[in-house]
């Protein structure tokens, strides 16, 4: 894991921006798919993929890589982008999102490279890789790290406290949790459709040590992995509990359950990105593709 | 049936539990995984054999699957136990999507199948599994005849890449194959030739099919008698050289007629070679605690029951051709 330096800061900051555009453009071009949780986890996988997790695009199925988990696999686009912009795939691959043979809308591991597991339904991911964590023991590769990405929503699924049990239960400290807290869930605030709080306290109940980060601060983000990667284990599985905003970066999607499900029009997508652009202090960019839409499919007044 | 089987040998449970020790044996990445029944389903045998390689994980059968994914995915062969019951309804999710989707190499043996399963009652006795395991893309599926199959499937089970499901029969049943059996996915066995009817039955059924066919023979009829154990894939073109010679069929399965074995046979039959056909098996009910004999009594799934529908197919299969 690289040290953080000045110049590091300023790669995050792209790998961020990048992961941000790229998710509105496939979003909007495939004309489906989940803006608000995506923007909400860009600056966490900056930093996963960017510097903390040890990858190869060019062997992604290197025993000695990290691994990540997205159990909030509606979220792949910024994944997606993420691991185009590794070089995993060409860039322009992205744009097969939602198309057979192409970016599958949730995510399938064998038809994606850097892809680590298949998923979709909610409330998965992190047994998965509770077995893989418990499988790495059994290799006897102590250097690898399994991250699982969660949303907050997704908690209420009683799946995910039967893994966090069996997780502390079996030691599994390569195990690094992460829970994207947008605080915002499909149709209205978790809150109040289905509190999860204290979300410490219960973490803590079930056996693990608990980091909490403001999940847009890289160099915050750069810190707790780094601790929860080389410093903190200690015989308990971490997580960590990134606060985030939804929508993060995209106004109009900021805090706001209608942007968990919803494309964009094209000339929306273009203000946003536009918006975007101005934001991070780049070059002004539009949607790429504004000129581009394919024919609305009308089969079964279908999107 | 146990109990009056003067060959009795050993519960077809201990087979399973004995094979997976075997195959623990030869295949050094193989773990079992248990959600506290191991002495119920037999996993106990590896736990004694191979601890390091067993993984408790409690009772909470959604975590078992997704665990048995993530260990797959390291390159493990994960064979997750629970009872049917579990594997099908509670873990559905998990053993769709995180083991079928990527068609990960998941070996799920559905312990507790059926009628035969002491009295645990409705909650425990597994009928739908052939059913819901079949429809998963990806997922083979198979119900052995008898304790030779049992060990057959199971090393087929473990030398075939991808998701396989196979049933678990709690009891002791009669002998059918010899030392010498084989399976192959996909490929049926003729156990008794006949020209009058065919009897297609699957996992402990195959045996009433023999005894129906006996029965049948008294009648004067002459039945054929096929075991497929490999439901998914099923051998189509044995089912259907069958039907051809014989022009009626029965099927008797373990399990509710409805979409399971039955079905399978229906399908088949449909679309290669219609021909009368009456399905032997749990018809739309839930299958209450009970003693094994009053069960299958009460779903009419005897070889009696058996003989009287290959009567029925018969009389029909006549009435058709004059």
């Amino acid at each position: 894991m690289d040290a953080w330096t000045p110049e590091l800061k300023i790669e995050l900051e792209e790998a961020a921006y990048q992961i941000r555009r790229l998710s509105i453009e496939m979003i909007t071009y495939a004309r489906w798919g989940h803006p608000g949780g995506s923007l909400s986890m860009a600056d966490i996988l900056a930093v996963l993929y960017f510097q903390v997790m040890g990858i190869d695009p060019k062997n992604p199925k290197w025993e000695g890589r990290d691994r990540l988990i997205l159990s909030k696999a509606h979220t792949s686009p910024a994944l997606y982008a993420a691991l185009a912009l590794k070089g995993f795939y060409p860039l322009d691959h992205i744009y097969t999102y939602c198309e057979p043979d192409g970016l599958e809308g949730h995510t399938d591991m064998r038809r994606t490279s850097g892809i680590e597991s298949s998923g979709g339904p909610l409330g998965m991911g992190l047994s998965v890789a509770v077995g893989c964590a418990y499988g790495l023991r059994l290799k006897e590769n102590p250097r690898s790290r399994i991250f699982c990405l969660m949303g907050d929503g997704e908690l209420n699924e009683g799946n995910i406290w039967e893994a966090a049990m069996a997780a502390a239960h079996y030691h599994l400290d390569n195990l690094v949790a992460v829970v994207d807290y947008n605080k915002v869930m499909a149709k209205g605030f978790v809150w109040n459709l289905m509190g999860i709080e204290p979300l410490v306290d219960k973490w803590a109940a079930f056996g693990w040590d608990v980091l909490e980060v403001d999940g847009h601060d890289l160099e915050a983000l750069s810190e707790v992995f780094y601790r929860a990667r080389w410093t903190q284990p200690r015989g308990k599985p971490i997580v960590v509990i990134a606060h985030t905003v939804k929508g993060r970066g995209i106004e109009m999607a900021e805090f706001n359950y209608k942007w968990h499900t919803h494309a964009p029009e094209p000339e929306i997508a273009d203000a946003m990105l536009r918006a975007l652009s101005h934001r991070y202090n780049r070059p002004e960019l539009g949607y790429s593709k504004l000129g581009d839409e394919r024919e609305k499919e009308t089969f079964y007044g279908g999107e | 049936m146990a109990g009056n089987n003067p060959t009795r040998s050993l519960e077809m449970r201990d087979v399973f539990g004995q094979m997976l020790v075997q195959l623990g044996g030869e295949y050094p990445r193989m773990l079992v995984l248990d959600a506290d029944l191991h002495t119920s389903s037999k996993a106990g045998y590896f736990k004694s054999s191979y601890p390091d390689r067993f993984l408790q994980v409690g009772i909470a059968e959604q975590n078992l699957f997704g665990i048995s994914a993530g260990l797959a995915l390291e390159g493990f062969i994960p064979f997750p136990c629970t009872f049917a019951a579990f594997a099908t309804r509670r873990a559905l999710d998990q053993v769709a999507i995180s083991i079928c989707y990527p068609g990960l190499n998941v070996k799920i043996p559905g312990s507790y199948v059926g009628l035969p399963t002491s009295r645990a009652g409705t909650s425990h006795n597994c009928i739908e599994d052939i059913a819901v395991m079949r429809s998963l893309p990806n997922m083979r599926v198979a119900d052995p005849g008898d304790n030779a199959d049992m060990r057959t499937i199971m090393r087929a089970a473990i030398e075939t890449e991808g998701p396989v499901y196979f049933r678990v029969a709690r009891y002791t049943f009669p002998d059918l194959f010899g030392s010498e059996h084989s399976f192959e996915w996909g490929k049926g066995e003729i156990l008794r030739p006949g020209k009058d009817v065919t009897l297609f039955g699957t996992g402990m059924m195959t045996a009433f099919c023999m005894k129906a066919a006996e029965l049948l023979e008294k009648e004067g009829l002459d039945a054929e008698v096929i075991h497929l154990a490999s439901i998914k894939p099923i051998d189509w073109e044995m089912i259907a050289n069958s039907a051809e010679k014989t022009g009626c069929a029965v099927s008797a399965e373990n399990a509710t007629i409805i979409g399971g074995f039955g079905s399978a046979v229906a399908e088949t039959l449909a679309e290669t070679t219609p021909v009368p056909l009456a399905r032997i098996g749990v018809r739309d009910r839930f299958v209450t605690s009970g003693s094994i004999g009053d069960l299958f009594r009460i779903h009419g799934m005897l070889p009696e029951d058996i003989a009287k529908a290959a009567q029925m197919v018969y009389a029909k299969k006549t009435r058709r051709t004059g």
